[in-house]
């Protein structure tokens, strides 16, 4: 088992012609927590299905400590506990029994911190998952997972349908997972959650990594924001180099600003700012900006799904 | 977080046409549009199933017993069989063809109709209800009750194509010399023959509003239909209870007596229980949660862990609720067979015409052995689609998505797919066993004579074909798996055609040698060529490990 808990080099899914993944280069450590954030379609869940083993590449190959993700499947999916965003289980199994079968299935659990995560997320084990809402499922299957301590959580959406007390419990436990020294890819387009959570976070964009890197990083590749609000009339900054996504509103502008911020401040220096507001973006304001016609992103493949 | 720094998403042209465009002149119909479009696929398979009996009955019965004289003898042989009569009903004027197909068909196809209409129905209803697609359609615009209404005219498309495809062919049936039944004698046959398909498509429907899971709907409308079942034999048993044919629909059904002495009055109480259960079904839809019961249900229960410890024990406690459905039919179907076969095979006895078609389906002699032979056929068929059922619930699994969860733990495909091939194997002897000792049972009974190690091998005689339909359809599942109950039922149907032509004509051997059931021989009559039957099971067997192979080497795939 190396110390490498996901590596995949060139991987690639087609189904017929669309592309859902091209050439994806990917490196978890062993202890890491990676965000995976990309819109619907991008590419996300075909990316953890591919590394489980369920649909195979058309090219490129992925590992799983180590384990080929293909021809090793039994021996990585003992590292891993995968939470699907949609928990499609037994309907006639009670929630006791799901855990009880995935548990012997998986081959280990850690029972008192299932009765702890059982309290946690308030779940009624008794119930049959027939009888259950759409989150109390969820809660299931993140119960199933979380309870067998693996070294890598492959979480695809796993807070979808959890309401925010729900959320803290999720938060929670992912923490001690990190403090454990569990990895976790956590693929989500909540990203705030992932904001409070990742070391790391790679953008997916039409089935292309586009991004990648600790937040720190991104924010110093990425444009500033910048608010001014003026005293007389607004001055055109749209042409400006490095100028992005500029809105007016009566006499503020807000822009984005990539690069060198003096010819910006020349402009707003000949023309009576009242008021100047400027920060480095949020990770909302990243991802839209890679997603937003002012990014610098090509697009080479609208198609995915 | 300032979401108004955001850049909109590029606006397409679009925006600026209309962008609700009505889906067509009757939105609301959708709901009566997507289940008449099921039910009528299905009514339509089952209208060929109910035309084909109807004439291998009568062409059967006129080809068999040709002269006055060997009618008069079956007549006098069945219409006297108290217990024969209670199975399947009162015998009526058997010395006539329209007589014979009457209370054949009707004794056999009142069942199977009154199980289609309660399967379909609660499937329509209820199964897609719990599969979550009428939560979308209902927030459309209709309401709860309109949602059932318009269900219940889909439904009724699919009755309307059972009737009209069994009435078409029972009159082209008619106009034969052999035959001879009037086209207006031939409709009312057909009427009466879907009528207990109409009561348990409504009871089906009504049971879909009361219970919690579409297999518990399922479960209340059989009870009702095995109580009504229960009523009808005591009735015609012949001890003096004639009346309590009244309380059922299924004694009402009988009571209608098309060809020999119609009653279409008694059209007017089935019609009217069929209004009562639609409406009461319409009117219950409304008064209840969408995915709750009417009925309390247990939503609650206690950890049984037995069957939990691995994919092959979970698959044995997902099926054993089928397979145990399936080997009770398969038994009682070998126990009446069995049961019959001595005064069958009597009644048989020098009568040349008989030994043709029967030696045509491979039951040489004329004896309670040949009538065995033929009713073993029955029994393969049975148990191939036990099997063609079971595999469609492990595609379903698939499609469903519930294999994720077990995939992406430490579980092989090829054990998990093995696994549940091999549990769909253990089905198969299951059945085939029972209908071997049930088959015995019926006929020590009456005893015919036979013996219980003949009749087990005659069981076991028709396992190799069902694993060879399985193992093609395994193989289509490792493939192709959207196509594999296509593949396996329509495997099973035309050999079934096959067989029933087969049985009629003289059919080209190349023919007869597509159908799986031809390559079997017909134990009891002539022993069980095993080296044949090993061949059978070869070929299952290694189809279905070519299907476990390339099953392990696909993307999974849904629905």
């Amino acid at each position: 088992m190396t110390s490498t808990a996901i590596r995949t080099e060139g991987l690639s899914k087609s189904f017929g012609s669309v592309v859902a993944l091209r050439n994806l280069d990917l490196e978890v450590s062993a202890g890491e927590v990676v965000g995976y954030l990309g819109p619907n379609g991008a590419g996300k869940t075909t990316t953890i299905r591919l590394l489980l083993g369920l649909v195979r590449p058309t090219a490129g190959r992925a590992e799983i400590f180590g384990f080929d993700c293909l021809r090793k499947p039994v021996e990585a999916h003992k590292h891993l506990a995968y939470v699907p965003g949609e928990a499609s289980l037994w309907p006639s199994l009670t929630g006791a029994e799901t855990l009880h079968l995935l548990g012997r299935v998986q081959g280990q659990v850690d029972t008192g911190y299932r009765d702890e995560l059982i309290d946690r997320f308030d779940l009624d084990p008794s119930k049959k998952v027939r009888a259950y809402s759409k989150g109390n499922r969820q809660k299931l299957i993140l119960v199933a997972a979380l309870m067998t301590r693996a070294d890598l959580l492959l979480l695809d959406e796993p807070t979808a349908g959890l309401d925010p007390l729900m959320e803290q419990a999720f938060r929670q436990s992912v923490h001690e997972a990190r403090e454990r020294g569990q990895s976790i890819f956590l693929s989500s387009h909540i990203l705030s959650e992932v904001e409070a959570l990742c070391d790391r976070v790679g953008i997916l964009r039409a089935g292309v990594l586009v991004e990648m890197g600790t937040l720190a990083q991104m924010r110093h590749l990425s444009a500033l924001s910048v608010e001014a609000t003026f005293d007389g009339s607004v001055p055109d900054v749209s042409r400006l180099p490095g100028v992005i996504s500029v809105e007016v509103e009566g006499r503020t502008v807000r822009c984005q600003v990539r690069g060198s911020v003096e010819p910006l401040l020349k402009v707003l220096a000949s023309s009576g700012v009242h008021e100047l507001l400027s920060r480095e973006p949020s990770l909302e304001e990243l991802f839209l900006a890679h997603y937003g016609p002012g990014s610098d992103v090509e697009d080479d493949a609208a198609h995915a799904t | 977080m300032r979401p108004e720094l955001a850049v909109s998403a590029p606006v397409s042209e679009s925006v600026s046409r209309p962008l609700v465009s009505r889906a067509g002149r009757w939105p609301a119909a959708v709901i009566a549009w997507q289940t008449a479009r099921k039910a009528v696929r299905s009514g339509a398979l089952w209208g060929y199933v109910f035309g084909a009996y109807v004439a291998t009955s009568a062409f059967g019965y006129a080809v068999t017993y040709k002269t006055p004289a060997a009618r008069e003898k079956f007549a006098a042989t069945f219409g006297s069989n108290v217990a024969i009569n209670a199975l399947i009903g009162p015998a009526r004027q058997l010395q006539t063809v329209a007589g014979f197909t009457v209370w054949r068909c009707l004794g056999v196809l009142s069942i199977v109709g009154a199980v289609w209409g309660l399967l379909t129905s609660t499937r329509l209803l209820r199964g897609e209800e719990d599969a979550g697609r009428w939560e979308l359609l209902l927030s459309g615009q209709t309401t709860r009750r309109r949602a059932v209404v318009e269900a219940l005219f889909g439904l009724g498309a699919g009755l309307f194509v059972l009737w009209a495809l069994t009435a078409v062919i029972t009159v082209l049936v008619g106009r034969s010399s052999k035959v001879n039944i009037s086209p207006s004698s031939a409709l009312f046959l057909a009427v009466t023959l879907v009528a207990p398909a109409a009561v348990f498509l409504a009871s089906g429907a009504l049971a879909s509003q009361l219970a919690a899971t579409r297999r518990q709907a399922a479960g209340y409308a059989a009870t009702l239909l095995g109580a009504f079942y229960a009523l009808r034999m005591v009735a015609d048993s012949g001890t003096g209870l004639q009346w309590l044919r009244w309380l059922t629909p299924l004694g009402w059904v009988e009571e209608l007596k098309p060809f020999t002495s119609p009653r279409p009055l008694v059209l007017i109480p089935i019609i009217a229980l069929v209004l009562v259960l639609a409406s009461s079904a319409a009117y219950m839809s409304g008064r209840r949660d969408l995915g709750a019961s009417t009925l309390p249900d247990r939503a609650t229960s206690a950890m049984h862990p037995a069957l939990l410890s691995g994919p092959t024990r979970l698959a044995v406690r997902l099926v054993r609720a089928s397979v145990i459905a399936w080997c009770v039919g398969i038994a009682a179907g070998s126990l009446l067979i069995g049961f019959v076969s001595k005064q069958a095979g009597n009644s048989l006895k020098g009568n040349t015409s008989v030994g043709r078609v029967l030696a045509r389906l491979g039951a040489p002699g004329l004896n309670a052995e040949t009538y065995l032979g033929v009713g073993f056929l029955i029994a393969a068929i049975m148990v191939a689609f036990l099997g063609a059922g079971l595999l469609g619930s492990t595609r379903a699994e698939e499609a469903d998505g519930h294999i994720d969860h077990l995939l992406a733990r430490p579980v092989s495909r090829s054990s998990w797919i093995g696994g549940r091939l091999a549990v769909t194997t253990v089905a198969l002897v299951l059945g085939g066993l029972g209908a071997g000792v049930f088959a015995w049972l019926g006929a020590a009974s009456q005893h015919s004579g036979v013996s219980v190690g003949s009749l087990v091998a005659a069981g076991m005689n028709v396992v190799p074909p069902a694993m060879c339909v399985l193992g093609i359809g395994a193989l289509t599942l490792g493939v192709r798996p959207r196509a594999t109950s296509a593949v396996v039922y329509g495997l099973i149907s035309w050999a079934l055609l096959v067989e029933i032509i087969g049985g009629a004509i003289n059919l080209n051997h190349w023919v007869l040698d597509t159908s799986v059931f031809h390559q079997m021989t017909a134990a009891p009559a002539i022993s069980p060529n095993w080296s044949v039957e090993a061949v059978l099971a070869a070929v299952g067997v290694a189809a279905g490990s070519l299907g476990v192979l390339a099953f392990g080497r696909r993307d999974l795939a849904g629905e």
